[in-house]
Parts: structure tokens; sequence; C-alpha cells
């Protein structure tokens, strides 16, 4: 978020508000629930991590829409070495596994019931992230970046099938054996 | 929920292939009702026996037991000629093939089950030219199937399917041979086929196919395993999908 | 070396592979060579039948006859035994004609020879039962005694006398039965006669007793046999009706029996070949898609275009070769019967010439190649790729037939559009069911003929053999040339629904029911059928016409139609059980395999 926003000020010094209007204008349908206020905590952050500086215009009362931001050469390097990275956000499955193995070993509760309840839960996220997609006219920024939440979601759905899979062998070889 | 309005339901529905002690059960005992308007969807591995339960349904295979009723009537006891008119009216196929008549263009695949029907000409053509329309075809309607992308190709099945208005569409992976490209395509129509209240039973094994459904019941060995209401429950709001929240 | 394995392999494997295949083509060229060396056979074994009656009965070079008699005939002939070229005769003996009737009142006109006891140096009848004439016994001549159906020790009454028949024999001196008279009386034209022998006091009572006609004849043998030509040309008397036959004459007169008998046999094996020609390319055509893969698989691995071709055609050649070797053998087998219609003639047949034998592997080896022409060089020109994938072919679009198809009800559509994807083999059917019709109206125009029984005044109680015979062949010919086309006409039903079983099957999906795809598969093989029909009537006129006689009657115009309808009504019928077998193959397997 902090590193999005930055970026948005590299091209021109910029209104809080207008900043919001660009993400939301963006993001499409997915950017509803973000409020402005959650761009002015933010904004605050990087002013004080002295990224950005707030310029107040001359003669006019102190309101917060009234101030302009841009960015200090701190904040410009730092937008420098945010588009150089290559960071990727690693997909949080061990705590899913986890959660597997330990009701499995305790017997707290059947790995195969916990699998299909997340499945159930990951269907219906899917759902929802197809049914916005498929009502974004084609080509619109947001159809592709649910496109995307779409395609790791059935990634998801695939591994738990997996998962249910390996799960359903260890039940056949404990009745079995 | 009553029976008249379920345009599709399978009681105790069992097929076994092969005889004896050494035939396999494809279908094992599922009892399934659609209701007008429903799309549902089956999921499983292959093998689990997906296709044949599809194939019961429009009545190309006949049950070892049980009894199949599609729109009100029971089809398991039809003669192959009432069961064609059956699937003339009420049913219509897509495949994972296609199966599109090779030396017929686009338009006349189409207009072939209404003609069928007994429609006129005239009023073939035109729900053929309307369908295409709907699909996205009408640029394509004289091209011949090996003209046409994998995509086109189902499009075209799936207006050929929907051109006698059948109380149901029985789609068998349908989007089997496509890419990710042509899928959401496809999916974009039955989407909105969907929410006109079109009846659908799919079978696949794509995610995303199944996550269009409002119902979507998992297959293992011949036998119901799960059943999902997906529709009607949303969450969260999209922005949760994307982790801006919180 | 190793290619030569190879295809070895390849063949013997194919051929296991497709036994049914294999079986039809080695039948259909076995009857097409069998009937075509039959055909041409029919005059070498018919003069070898008569040169060797001749050397058995000593039979004269020259025959001279006389429908007068008297004193001038008599020295006449008697001067003729003087000539410097003669080195034998026998005569001059009399020829009576009367009319001989059997104990079941079968009557026949017959002439009678009056022979001494004790045979002389030429014209020595060889006995083939019984004993030769003495007074008050006959001897018949074996063709006429088996058209009469008479043995020795049965009685015979001639001319109003009864008589013992004490002997059979053959004489190489007259044509066969019943061309026994030569000349008629007084040298007019003869009457379909049987022979008879008496003793030279017997015939001259006979002849007296009821002033019968008499001829008188002189059976000469010349130094040189071949000039017998030159002989008569030199001796013919001006003053005197003297007729004279040469050995040639009567042998030629022996191919009389057999004039229809030769094109019936030639030109049935042309019509065989061509039905073997369209059932195997039918066959052919429908492994097409096979064999293209099969050939895309060769060419994967390394195999030349040429030895693609080899392959192909060397196990059609193979089974062609061998059909033909098996249609020689029966040919060999059955050529006596055939061209020896009466008994009037003994010994073997010879073998087929090295002409016949050519001329039928020719055949055997055209329709091989024919019917494999289009797969194999189909086969070697795909590309591989393309080959290894290959399916049906790429169908062309015809929006003429879709605009007229879309009037029709639906099993006429779909047989319409499956005759249209497959131009080729409508042709194949056509050509098919035009042959039938050729045969049947060359049939019918046979039994149309009217014919002269060879009993008395043209009595049917002695059956016309000439026109038996060859009814009886044509029968034969037409029955083989009809299993051929019943055979074709499944084989192409079943291909056709076998290749469209895909379509048929997304057909039923949509709603069309089993018994629309049965009649429309059955359409598809009637459509082209139909013009078949029609146009095998006037081709079968046309191509008689080229053989018959010029009087021949043409049958009512009522049995051609009729021919015509059979035939139609039969495809129908022929088409409707694979049909039917096809369209109630299960919709979901067929499906499931072909995405598979």
């Amino acid at each position: 978020m902090q590193d999005a926003v930055l970026a948005m000020l590299a091209k021109e010094p910029s209104h809080g508000y207008h900043l919001h209007a660009r993400l939301r204008h963006s993001l499409g349908p997915l950017g509803e629930s973000m409020n402005r206020g959650q761009i002015y905590v933010t904004l605050a952050r990087l002013e004080r991590a002295g990224l950005v500086v707030c310029e107040r215009a001359d003669g006019l009362p102190e309101r917060p829409e009234r101030k302009v931001y841009a960015l200090t050469p701190a904040g410009q390097e730092r937008v420098a070495a945010w588009l150089a990275e290559v960071g990727w956000p690693k997909p949080d499955l061990a705590e899913f596994y986890l959660k597997l193995a330990a009701a499995a070993a305790a017997r707290l509760a059947d790995p195969v019931e916990l699998v299909a309840a997340q499945r159930r839960e990951l269907l219906r996220r899917l759902r929802e992230a197809q049914q916005a997609a498929l009502a974004e006219p084609a080509g619109s920024g947001a159809g592709l970046l649910l496109e995307g939440v779409a395609l790791r979601l059935q990634a998801d759905l695939r591994w738990l099938e997996a998962c249910e899979r390996a799960w359903s062998k260890v039940d056949d070889e404990v009745e079995g054996g | 929920m009553n029976v008249s309005s379920a345009a599709v339901r399978a009681c105790g529905l069992v097929k076994t292939h092969g005889q004896g002690q050494s035939g396999v059960r494809a279908v094992d005992e599922v009892d399934l009702e659609v209701p007008q308007g429903q799309m549902l969807a089956v999921m499983g591995p292959s093998g689990c026996g997906k296709s044949t339960l599809l194939h019961l349904l429009g009545g190309l295979e006949r049950p070892t037991g049980g009894e199949v009723w599609v729109a009100g009537r029971r089809i398991d006891t039809l003669s192959e000629r009432a069961l064609a008119r059956l699937r003339r009216r009420s049913v219509g196929f897509i495949f994972q093939a296609f199966h599109l008549v090779e030396e017929l263009s686009a338009a006349e695949n189409v207009e072939l089950p209404a003609l069928l029907a007994g429609r006129s000409r005239r009023e073939a053509r035109r729900r053929a030219s309307l369908l295409l329309e709907r699909v996205g075809l009408a640029d394509r309607a004289r091209h011949l199937p090996s003209q046409l992308s994998g995509g086109q190709r189902q499009r075209v099945a799936l207006a050929r399917a929907l051109v006698n208005d059948p109380l149901v569409v029985l789609a068998d992976e349908p989007t089997g041979n496509l890419d990710t490209a042509a899928t959401f395509d496809v999916l974009r129509i039955f989407e909105e086929l969907r929410s006109a209240g079109q009846t659908f039973v799919i079978v696949t094994h794509d995610e995303r196919v199944a996550a269009t459904a409002d119902r979507l019941v998992s297959m293992r060995d011949g036998m119901f395993v799960d059943d999902t209401r997906l529709a009607g429950s949303h969450t969260r709001g999209l922005g949760g999908l994307i982790g801006l929240e919180g | 070396m190793g290619s030569i394995v190879l295809v070895v392999r390849l063949v013997l494997a194919d051929v296991r592979r497709h036994k049914v295949q294999a079986a039809m083509l080695l039948l259909a060229v076995t009857v097409a060579t069998a009937t075509m060396a039959l055909g041409l056979s029919l005059r070498g074994v018919s003069d070898a039948l008569y040169e060797q009656t001749r050397a058995a009965t000593a039979g004269p070079d020259v025959v001279a006859l006389s429908g007068d008699t008297g004193p001038a005939v008599t020295s006449a002939l008697a001067s003729l035994a003087n000539e410097p070229e003669v080195i034998a005769h026998h005569g001059p003996y009399r020829i009576v004609y009367a009319d001989l009737t059997t104990r079941d009142s079968t009557s026949s006109p017959v002439v009678v020879q009056g022979f001494g006891e004790t045979p002389g140096a030429v014209n020595r009848p060889l006995l083939t039962s019984g004993q030769w004439v003495r007074s008050g016994g006959t001897v018949l001549e074996r063709g006429f005694a088996t058209a009469l159906g008479v043995g020795v020790g049965d009685r015979v009454t001639i001319a109003g006398r009864s008589y013992p028949v004490v002997g059979i024999a053959v004489t190489a001196a007259t044509s066969i039965y019943p061309w026994a008279a030569q000349i008629g009386p007084g040298g007019g034209p003869g009457d379909y006669s049987g022979l008879a022998w008496m003793t030279r006091s017997d015939a001259r009572a006979l002849a007296s007793s009821q002033d019968l006609p008499v001829a008188l004849a002189l059976d000469v043998k010349l130094r040189d046999p071949a000039t017998a030509q030159a002989f008569l040309d030199a001796h013919r008397v001006s003053t005197l009706r003297v007729n004279f036959h040469t050995w040639q004459f009567t042998a030629e007169q022996d191919m009389v029996i057999l004039r229809d008998t030769q094109p019936i046999l030639v030109v049935g094996s042309w019509l065989l070949s061509f039905l073997a020609i369209t059932g195997v390319a039918a066959l052919a055509a429908g492994r097409a898609v096979e064999q293209t893969r099969r050939a895309g698989l060769l060419k994967a691995v390394g195999a030349t275009p040429g030895l693609i071709a080899t392959v192909l055609l060397t196990e059609y050649l193979a089974l062609a070769l061998v059909g033909d070797a098996l249609g020689l053998v029966i040919a060999r087998l059955t050529v006596p019967a055939i061209a020896s219609p009466t008994a009037s003639r003994i010994g073997d047949a010879v073998g087929l010439t090295g002409a016949t034998v050519a001329a039928a592997t020719v055949l055997a080896v055209a329709v091989a190649v024919l019917s494999t022409l289009r797969p194999t060089l189909r086969a070697m020109r795909t590309a591989t790729v393309t080959a290894l994938t290959a399916t049906a072919h790429q169908p062309r679009h015809r929006p003429w037939l879709t605009a007229l198809s879309a009037l029709l009800p639906t099993p006429l559509l779909l047989g319409l559009r499956l005759t249209a994807r497959r131009p080729g083999r409508a042709v194949l059917q056509a050509c098919s069911t035009a042959t039938t019709v050729i045969a049947i109206v060359a049939l019918l125009t046979l039994y149309a003929q009217p014919e002269r029984g060879y009993g008395l005044d043209g009595s049917s109680a002695l059956p016309n053999l000439r026109g038996e015979h060859d009814r009886r062949l044509m029968l034969a010919v037409t029955i083989l040339l009809i299993s051929l086309a019943v055979v074709n006409t499944i084989t192409l039903t079943w291909t056709t629904a076998m290749e469209a079983r895909a379509n048929t099957a997304i057909a039923r999906t949509l709603g069309a029911t089993p018994g629309q795809i049965a009649a429309g598969l059955s359409t598809a093989q009637l459509l082209p059928s139909l013009p078949g029909a029609i146009i095998g009537v006037p081709l079968g006129i046309g191509l008689l016409s080229l053989f018959a006689a010029r009087n021949a009657t043409e049958p009512p115009s009522s049995w051609m139609l009729g021919a015509a309808l059979a035939t139609l009504l039969a495809t129908a019928a022929l088409t409707a059980l694979p049909a039917r077998l096809a369209a109630r193959r299960p919709v979901a397997q067929t499906l499931s395999a072909e995405t598979a």
C-alpha cells in the first residue's frame, strides 16, 4: 500500500483526495471498500518516515483537503528500489498443512472434512471473483486483476484436491491395516 | 421442493458397465434433483462416473437401475424414438470435443436441431442468427468448423444446444479443450444464461467452470460425496479477495 | 533383402487383420478370371474335342454330298475316289431323311446313313457302347441318343418301323447334334436332325419302302489333310449338285452351338471384373484413412514412398494372383462341360492356352491395380505428419445442397448429405447397380427369344440345346454378378455408416431418431442406385445388340421396368439391415470413441 501510494506521487505532487480517486479508479470494483481515511493514515506514515513532504497551499485555512503531497529524494529512491524489487508474496500454505497434520495426529478433526470445508470456502470466493471478472468489460484493468485472483484460487483449489487425495489415502491405509 | 418444478430428477440411479461380478458401477445409487433455473456443476476425478451420469440424464445411455425424469416425464423407459423427440425439445448437449458436423457451416450446425424439431427454414435461420449473435459469432456464421478456433467452435456448439430453447443444457467438460482466454469467453456466456434462468448440468474438472454454478456436487466412484450451494453466500467484499482490507 | 522381409511381413499382417476384405478380393478375382478363361478357351476346347474324335474315328478330310441320286452322281462321286490326292475313301453311301420316335413318343428328324457291317478305312464311327450295326438293328449317334434319352437295348421307330438300338457311337464326319444332316433333302437346307446308322440293305429298304428322300455321300481321306480346301476348289462339278464339307468346315460348324456362349462368358467376365473393382475399391476407400495413417507411420520410421507403394500393391497383387490361379484351375475343370454341351464328341479338354492364361492374369492384375491405385497414390503423397493425424478427409462445403436439403424430410436430407460427402462412393454404387441391371436385361432378353426345338417340326419335346446352354450360363453369370453387387451394396452401406457414425451420433444427440438415421443411410445408397438402374436398361440393350442376331427380339418393356424396380427394391432391402445395425449403435459410446 505504502509503496503504491509513493509510486503514484512520482508523476506529480497530488492532493490526498486525488490520490484516493486514482487508486479507486485503477482497482475498479475492488477498490470500493477502500476509504479515504486509509490514504491519509498512509500519507501521514510516509511523511513521518521522511519519504514525502506536505505543502500547504498558502493563504487558505488548514484543511486536509488542501494539503499537497510530494516525494522527497529519499522517497524517489524508495520508489526506484520498489520498481527494481522482484519479491513476491509467498503463498501461506504451511499453516493449513500443519492444521491438517495436527488435526490428524491429535484426532481433533477429520482432515478430509477440513479440506472439504476449506474447499467450499475457496469455491465461494472463486465464484465471487469470477462473477466480478465476468461483469467487467473486456480489457479492463480490474478484470485483469480479478483474473489473477481467480487463477490463484484455482491453484489453491487444486492443491486442496491433492491434500484430499493424500489424506483419503492415509484414511484408507488406517482402515485397511 | 415439489417434483414438477424440477427440470431434471434422478432416483436411485445405477449404471453398471460390464456383466455380473466383474461389472463396474459407473453410477452407484445417485439421487439428484435439479430445479429449474439452477446451474449445477458435477466435479470429480476422471472415471468417477460423471460423464456417464450426464449421458443417463440426457437419455444417451439407459440406466441399469433407478429412474430419470426430465421435464416431469420419466425417460428411462421411453423408446429410442421418443427419447429422440425429447432431446429435440428439452435437452441441449455440449461436448468437450464440440462434435460439430464438419461439413456444415456454423450457421447450418446451429440450424440443424431446429430443422430436426420441425421448425421452418426461416424460423431456424432466424434463431440461428440470433444465437450466433448472442455468442459473439455473427460474423463467423458462414465459416466451416475447421476454419474456427476451439473457443469459437464451442460457442457454435453452445448456440446449437440452445436453438430449441431446451429446458436443460447438459455440458460434458465444455472447456476441456479450450485455453484460458477461450474458457473465459464460454464462461461469460454461461454466466449470462445462468442469470437469464437457463437450467444447466455441467460436468467438469475445471474449478472455474464449477465456480460459475449455483451448486456443486462432487463425485467419487459413482457416488456423490459432497453437495455445496455456492450461490447467495457473499462472505465479504471484493476488496477482501486481494487483501485490501484489514 | 531386408525390405522384402518387411514387405512380406506387412502384407501378411494386413491380410490377417482384414480377412473379409482379402477373402472378397480373392473370390471376386477368382470368379472373374474363371469366367474369362472359360470364355476364351471355348474355341480351343471345341477344336481339340473335334480333333480327338476325328483321330479316333478316322474322320474324313472331305465329305462330298449330293442331294441327287442316280448313276451320274454315283459315278461322279466314284471318280473323286480315284483322284491321285485321295489315299482312302468310304462310300458312296446312302443318307435317308426320316423321322424317329422313341417309346415315350418323342419325335425328331433323323438322317440314316447306310454303312457296311465291317468298318471301312475312312469314317469309322467309334462305338461308346453296344455293337456296330447289324441287320435290323440301328446305332444312334451319341449326342442324339443323349438328347433322346435312349440307350442300347431300347427300341426306336424310324419311319414307322421299329428297330432295336444296338449301339451308340460318335463320328467326326458330321457336325455335332443337331447338325448331322449337313444338307437337306434334294440339296436344300437341312433341319435340326439326329444321326443313325443302319446296314446298307436296311437303309435301302427304309428309303424304298416309304419313298423317303435320299442323298449320297462319299468320305475321302487326302494325302495332305491341309489341302482339303484346295481339293474342294479343284473338283467342284458344275453340272452336278455336289456339296463338299471339309473337315475344317465341320469343326467350325461345331462352334455354332457356342456362338453366343463366348460373348456371354467374356462380357460377363468384364462385368464381373468391373464389380470386383468397385467392391474392392469401396473396401479400400473405407480403409483409406487407416492406410494413409499406416503409410505415414512407415514414412516416419524411414520407409521410402516406393516401399509404401510396394506394400500396398503387393498385398492386392498377391491376392489377385492367387485368385487368378484358382480361377484358372476352376476354368480348366469346368471347360469340358461348358465347351461341349452335346455328347457328340469324345476326348479330354486340353490345358488352357498360354494366351488365355495371360489374358486372365492381365485381368487379375488390372483389378488389383485399379482398385488400389487411388489409396496408394494418396498414401504416397500425403505428408507424414498429416498422415499420422489423419482422420476423415476435409469435407467440402456445398451451399446449394444445403439449400436444397433444408426443404426435405430428415431421412432424405441425411441421405443426400451422406451421398454428397462421398461422391466417389455414390458413383461406385451407381455403377454396381447399372451392372446388375445390364446382366438382368441380358438374361431377360435371352429368355424372350423365340426358338425352335430340336424335335419334329420344331417341337420343343427335344429342347433347343444351344438356347438352354446359353440361358443356363447367362443365369450363372447373372447370379455371380448379383452376388457381387449384393456384397458391394452391403459393404458400401456399412462403410458409409461407419464413416458417418460421428455425425449420425451427433444428429441423435440433437434428436434424430434411429429410424431416421437408418432411413438416411439407406437413402444414401438408393439415391445413386436410381440413375444406375435407369441407365442400366439402355446399356444392357445396347451391349446385347453388339452380340445378338439382327432379328433378336427385345423383351417387353414391362419386364425391363420390373427388373429396374426390383433391383432398386432389393437395394433398399439390402441396405436396411446394415443401416439399422449402424443406427442402433449406442450414441454415448461412439462419441467417447471419437473424443479419445
